[in-house]
């Protein structure tokens, strides 16, 4: 089985590849998380040192005046090897002290801490802006303090975070995962001991499958069981037909041989000449009767069909009239062809239609006929072949249609000429019916072409 | 002496259809297998008619067709068949067979066709004959019996067409196109002339006869 056919891959990958895209989000999101628990840790202590340093904010000399608190810058340095930048400015933005000279943030409002991610000197800082004022009675000087640091330690969080979610993610994928494939591979495991049933079966048997299987596949074991129970009929058809078939051979050759055995004891050219006659007549039904059992099992092999093409009936009937006028003509039959003067085009296989007309001229010959006409119908397109002989009476005619069934016992027919028509009819889409022939005499037997498949 | 060959593996087949044969009046060899046959029509017109099996031993009988007509065009080849299709017919005549004959067959039928592919092949050679009839067309002249047939011109080109045909129905189409070509003709002129030459061969063995829906067919009963 390769790999586009196969069911379980299908499943598989429908429900793995969501799984997939669902991990992916998660990943992201845990990326984000950590990202975001990590700003937020450090955010603190940028609020805790910028507070600290505002506390020591004082008003000496007429100017701002700080005393840095070494633990205020202490606390931001972790051990990640931070660099720690702070900044004192007045109310005009003027640089007060500080060991850099930090960018602002705009929209201050009052004593709020405002936090940015800038870039400053090829560094990605966090920068951390309090805006205060001095709380003396004297002077109520606006300033801002600024602390900046560097990312290291955030990052380092964030990352430790970020892999601790990465495993427990990891494992649950795992786990879902295996679960997938096992969940298919029990669903499907049905379908499996199905294929192997039917793989194991002895192919000559038709008998139906009987096995427990799920509802949607018990379904399909109902639709095989059909199938097989169809070629159980077919396959007793076909004995009988054999069964008949070697039937109607073995009567005709055993006539044969005991006709010669009997005709060699007796020394009577007479006799002679009438045993030869009847061995005449006798092989050559016999050896008709093969032609046509050949036709009939060729008719119903859909495999042997040739597809058909599209054909002028006018042509079809032209041709086959033809053929067997010289045959008509030594029995002193009144062969003739009613056909429109314009072709009649209908998809079919010629020879298949030639040799239905044949069958239905020679079974007038046969039984009886004087007249016969072949003719042509444009609309519908039909093909008709009448004769003036003794007819079938209505209630038998259906039963004609049968293999080896025979009308008139007097006839030297096989019984095999009308199906064989018909099986030529079917392959066509056509109708074929049996009626009496004009004014109540004879037979008419018509092919009436359906068109396309309905 | 007209020569003929039979290629047809089956002996008893081969032995009844020769013997009929030469109780006709022909020479005639016969060959059991394709291969045989095949090295035998390697030589040009060794023979004015070939019967011919499809279903041999050796080189089938559609191959010997084709191999003979790559280098003749014209020796006349009646095909023979067993498997009693029409569709073999279709092939057969596709690669230049001449007409066929699906087994089992009545020997005077295979008699029937074997003298209408002969006398079709005599058509060029200007003398026509259709039982007690004879038409030399160099001359232009009838014979029925011993007796010379003196025809009207439309009468006589009518008569020769239908005798080139003979075997055959011709339909009034071809009648007005081969025996009358450019010639405007009266609604029921060909039937009027029909009705005349009908009359002209009462008594004689040759019939002219209407065939319903495919036209006139002049044979012998």
């Amino acid at each position: 089985m390769s790999a586009t056919h196969s069911l379980y891959r299908r499943l598989a990958t429908w429900l793995l590849l969501p799984l997939l895209g669902l991990g992916t989000l998660m990943l992201v999101q845990a990326y984000l998380s950590a990202r975001d628990a990590a700003d937020r840790a450090f955010d603190r202590l940028l609020e805790a040192s910028s507070l600290a340093i505002a506390e020591q904010v004082k008003w000496q000399d007429d100017q701002l005046w700080l005393d840095l608190p070494p633990a205020a810058l202490a606390m931001l340095a972790t051990d990640a090897q931070e660099r720690v930048f702070y900044a004192l400015y007045d109310d005009r933005d003027n640089f007060i002290t500080g060991n850099a000279r930090l960018p602002g943030l705009t929209a201050s409002d009052d004593t709020a801490l405002h936090y940015g991610d800038i870039r400053w000197h090829g560094m990605a800082l966090r920068l951390g802006v309090r805006a205060s004022r001095l709380e003396g009675w004297s002077q109520r000087e606006r300033f801002e303090v600024r602390v900046a640091h560097t990312r290291e330690g955030r990052d380092r969080l964030a990352l430790s975070l970020f892999a601790g979610s990465l495993g427990r993610i990891a494992i649950m994928a795992l786990l879902a995962v295996a679960v997938v494939l096992l969940a298919v591979r029990a669903a499907l495991a049905p379908l499996t001991r199905l294929r192997r049933a039917i793989r194991g079966r002895d192919p000559r048997t038709l008998a139906p499958l009987a096995l427990e299987l799920p509802r949607e596949l018990a379904e399909l074991r109902e639709t095989l069981n059909d199938l097989l129970a169809r070629m159980r009929r077919v396959r007793a058809n076909q004995e009988r037909f054999v069964g008949d078939a070697s039937h109607q051979l073995r009567t005709p050759l055993a006539g044969l041989s005991a006709r010669a055995e009997l005709a060699l004891r007796q020394d009577d050219p007479q006799a002679w000449r009438a045993a030869l006659e009847a061995i005449q007549s006798a092989s050559a039904r016999t050896a008709r009767l093969a032609v046509q059992l050949l036709s009939l099992t060729r008719l119903n092999n859909p495999e042997a069909t040739p597809a058909p093409a599209c054909l002028d009936l006018v042509e079809t009937a032209r041709s086959a009239t033809r053929h067997a006028l010289a045959a008509c003509h030594r029995r002193g039959i009144d062969l003739g062809l009613e056909a429109p003067d314009d072709a009649v085009m209908i998809d079919g296989i010629d020879w298949q239609l030639e040799e239905a007309l044949n069958n239905l001229i020679d079974n007038a010959q046969r039984y009886g006929a004087r007249r016969i006409t072949v003719r042509v119908g444009a609309l519908p397109p039909t093909l008709e072949v009448e004769d003036d002989g003794p007819g079938i009476p209505a209630e038998q005619r259906l039963l004609m249609l049968r293999p080896f069934h025979r009308g008139a016992e007097t006839g030297d027919g096989s019984g095999l000429g009308l199906a064989i028509v018909d099986g030529i009819a079917r392959t066509h889409h056509a109708r074929l019916t049996l009626a009496e022939g004009h004014g109540g005499r004879g037979l008419r037997a018509t092919l009436l072409f359906l068109g396309d498949r309905e | 002496m007209t020569r003929l060959l039979l290629v047809e593996d089956d002996t008893l087949l081969a032995e009844t259809l020769q013997d009929a044969l030469r109780l006709e009046g022909y020479a005639v060899a016969t060959l059991a297998d394709g291969d045989q046959a095949r090295e035998r029509l390697a030589e040009a017109h060794a023979f004015d008619l070939i019967l011919l099996d499809l279903n041999l031993p050796g080189t089938g009988g559609l191959d010997v067709l084709e191999t003979l007509r790559r280098h003749d065009r014209d020796t006349p080849v009646l095909i023979l068949t067993a498997r009693g299709a029409i569709e073999d017919r279709v092939r057969g005549l596709d690669l230049g067979a001449d007409d066929y004959l699906a087994k089992p067959f009545a020997l005077d039928e295979l008699e029937a066709r074997v003298r209408a592919l002969l006398r079709r092949r005599q058509k060029s050679g200007g003398q026509l004959q259709v039982g007690a009839l004879a038409f030399d067309a160099l001359a232009q002249r009838f014979t029925l019996g011993d007796e010379p047939l003196n025809l009207p011109p439309r009468e006589q080109r009518l008569l020769s067409c239908l005798m080139r045909h003979a075997g055959e129905p011709v339909d009034k189409a071809q009648l007005a196109g081969e025996a009358f070509a450019g010639e405007s003709l009266g609604d029921n002129a060909i039937e009027v002339y029909v009705h005349r030459l009908r009359r002209r061969l009462a008594d004689s063995g040759v019939e002219l006869r209407t065939v319903r829906g495919l036209g006139y067919l002049l044979a012998t009963p």
